[in-house]
């Protein structure tokens, strides 16, 4: 029937009892000039919480994303993480937050990005004590051990004083979750963090993704890779065109949903990728 | 500062940059056949032509302009060529100027695609025909950009004849300020002047482009 | 022809000349770098007076003859209360028209920074300073290298021009020693040589240099010299 596995998600204590979700989207919408690339985006991601969003090339999906960490200014609406709000100021409104303010927000956020990254001047232990030592103020043994013990969390203490350049894309993708997991955020943004990698790699650090799910990261993963949206996520967000076309657990968007679109979508995944 | 002075010495100031400007101009037109004549020998004329051209473009890329120039100057009379310093600054600005196009050129030789003498060598075309026909043109139309920028750039080195006496611009600013004892202002309405031929050929350039990107 | 014992006489002079020349341009070099950074860095700020400004200063250095700034800065100087002695002038006439140049290098490297890399610093929390220092200067020096080597060669070749508002370096002391022994021609031909070889082995120092940073600062393979235009000029 669907080349989608069925597998039972596995358990994992999702804190439901915090009042406040880890990322809150409301009215958010965001314009190019005359193109309106999201509308009206209502989403909620609660703690501990893995969300994946899905969907066709240019529906959004990474903007949206982007926009969590203001990395893309929105114009329209509210993103607040743990209640705070994204960008702008709470008192003044629409007046941009201060650099200062937005750094304060996003050492609490990571973001691992399709192009991984890495700093190439610098190994991949130095990649990971980097904002530890420039942001935490750590000294930098301390820093030099914290990243050694995140390295070996991904599997790659064995690469610690490796370049970039000499290392696989899998590897890098995984010191760049690292160098993230080091800075012990509450929350997680994925940018297709497989999406540039060789198909054999592409295993290794969705294997890394799960670990870090199960043991209770808010995740929030724009992802092509169906498998991983079916099996780990709690929830699925289908973007279309720039508004939420459908959202629920991974079975009620995969198998349930009478969207034409989602519907569609899924079809030409089914076509390319089932032989 | 004393404007009126400027304003006196405007129409000597105008009919030197006069001077500068077709100074340039004949510069880079020598520059221009020197440089596309060794960029051509050193394709297509064998080892020592290549050798003999490398030596060429690095001596007049490595030695300095004033230097060149003196050189010219001094040497011309030594093997019985007599002639004016106006003459002397043409050739040195040319001789220099070629050793540039000749790497433009042959930057822009590069970019043109293999196949098309290629494919006029298959249907028996002469070498030359080849050159002037098809390889040349193009290879001019992609270095326009290059050229324009080196009239620009030939047009400050100009300056720099000021040295042996050719009444050009800079020399005029000298002798006026000399005269006057108003460097500044003098100085200052040179380079202004500079400036707006300069600007004037960078737009020119600009449209060039345009046309050329359009045709 | 050649006396060579004229060498001896004069070898004083000309080894003093050359100091300055290197004075010159040493600091020259020096000046235009740093003044050109900022100037860079000053132009991405966005007020837009301040931006105006630093392309119009860009433009006048580029778009006239160094000859000229020269002047201005010597012979202008005193008019408006700036006495400055010949050396001076040379070194901060050079600086000046240096920073102008490499202030468009330093952009163009800047610009060409991989914006992920700066995007991953900014959602790790980096502050500017921190990012400017870590990543982006790092990341500029490796794609300017062969500019700025090519710069600082150009900047070689200007010093002479230094000998007209009678800064003793190199060429105005084998000038004097031209005038004194009459042998213009031969000593012209010297100074060409001399120059011709101080800038090739400025180049390929320069290349060197080159080879060497790409491959501390990326351990990756260097993929060929980016700098063979070396003697190319403003």
């Amino acid at each position: 029937m669907t080349a989608v596995s069925q597998t039972a998600t596995p358990t994992r204590i999702t804190d439901q009892g915090d009042a406040v979700p880890m990322v809150s989207i409301r009215g958010v919408g965001k314009s190019f000039g005359t193109n309106e690339v999201l509308r009206d985006i209502d989403l909620t991601v609660n703690k501990s919480e893995v969300v994946c969003l899905i969907g066709p090339s240019g529906s959004g999906k990474s903007t949206l994303l982007r926009c969590i960490n203001f990395l893309e200014v929105y114009d329209r609406g509210e993103i607040r993480i743990e209640g705070k709000l994204v960008g702008y100021s709470e008192d003044t409104p629409r007046r941009r937050l201060s650099n200062r303010d937005l750094r304060d927000l996003r050492r609490n956020v990571g973001m691992v990005f399709q192009q991984f990254n890495l700093w190439p001047h610098m190994t991949a232990l130095e990649n990971v004590a980097e904002a530890l030592v420039q942001v935490r103020g750590m000294d930098k043994a301390a820093a030099s051990a914290h990243a050694r013990r995140m390295l070996d969390r991904v599997g790659l203490a064995a690469k610690a004083d490796s370049y970039p350049a000499r290392l696989s894309g899998g590897q890098q993708q995984r010191v760049a979750i690292a160098r993230v997991i080091a800075m012990e955020p509450h929350l997680m943004l994925f940018d297709e963090p497989t999406s540039a990698l060789d198909p054999e790699l592409v295993g290794e650090v969705l294997q890394v993704m799960r670990d870090l799910a199960a043991d209770g990261m808010t995740m929030v993963v724009v992802t092509h890779e169906m498998g991983f949206a079916a099996n780990v996520a709690d929830k699925v967000a289908f973007l279309d065109r720039g508004r939420i076309a459908a959202f629920g657990t991974p079975r009620e968007v995969f198998h349930e949903s009478a969207e034409p679109r989602v519907q569609q979508f899924l079809q030409t995944y089914h076509e390319r990728n089932s032989f | 500062m004393k404007f009126s002075v400027i304003i006196d010495a405007f129409p000597y100031l105008l009919g030197a940059a006069v001077t500068t400007i077709w100074v340039s101009l004949l510069g880079v037109l020598l520059g221009q056949v020197i440089g596309v004549a060794v960029c051509v020998a050193r394709q297509s004329g064998g080892r020592a032509a290549d050798m003999a051209g490398g030596v060429y473009v690095s001596f007049f890329r490595g030695v300095p302009l004033l230097i060149q120039l003196l050189l010219i100057y001094y040497m011309l009379p030594l093997i019985g060529i007599d002639v004016p310093p106006l003459v002397a600054s043409i050739a040195a600005l040319g001789l220099a100027s070629g050793a540039y196009v000749s790497e433009i050129y042959r930057g822009a030789l590069n970019a043109v695609p293999h196949g098309q003498s290629e494919a006029a060598l298959a249907l028996g075309f002469p070498g030359s025909s080849i050159w002037t026909r098809i390889l040349l043109p193009q290879a001019f139309r992609i270095s326009v950009p290059a050229l324009v920028n080196e009239l620009i750039l030939l047009l400050k080195a100009s300056s720099l004849i000021s040295v042996v006496g050719v009444a050009e611009l800079t020399r005029t600013s000298q002798t006026i300020s000399a005269s006057n004892y108003r460097p500044l202002e003098i100085y200052l309405a040179a380079g202004v002047i500079y400036l707006a031929i300069n600007g004037a050929l960078a737009l020119f350039g600009t449209l060039v482009e345009r046309r050329l990107q359009q045709a | 022809m050649l006396d060579l014992s004229l060498l001896v006489q004069y070898g004083p002079a000309l080894l003093r000349g050359f100091g300055i020349t290197i004075l010159c341009w040493g600091a020259g070099c020096l000046i235009g770098m740093v003044l050109g950074f900022v100037l860079m860095l000053l132009r991405q700020l966005p007020v837009k007076p301040l931006r105006w400004v630093i392309r119009a200063y860009i433009e006048v250095i580029r778009g006239t003859p160094f000859l000229i700034q020269l002047f201005l800065l010597y012979s202008g100087g005193p008019s408006i209360g700036l006495r400055l002695e010949a050396t001076t002038a040379g070194i901060l006439g050079l600086g000046i028209y240096g920073s102008a140049y490499f202030a468009e290098i330093f952009r163009a490297g800047y610009q060409a920074v991989p914006k992920g890399q700066v995007e991953a610093a900014l959602s790790l929390g980096m502050s500017y300073g921190s990012i400017l220092r870590r990543v982006i200067v790092p990341a500029m020096l490796v794609s300017t290298i062969p500019a700025i080597v090519n710069m600082m060669a150009i900047l070689t070749k200007e010093t002479v021009v230094l000998s007209i508002i009678t800064v003793p370096e190199l060429m105005y002391e084998m000038q004097t020693m031209a005038a004194e022994t009459f042998a213009t021609f031969e000593t012209i031909l010297g100074m060409a040589l001399f120059y011709w070889l101080l800038v090739e082995v400025v180049s390929r120092l320069g290349r060197r240099l080159e080879a060497r940073v790409t491959r501390f600062l990326t351990h990756a393979s260097p993929q060929g010299s980016s700098s063979e235009t070396a003697t190319a000029r403003a």
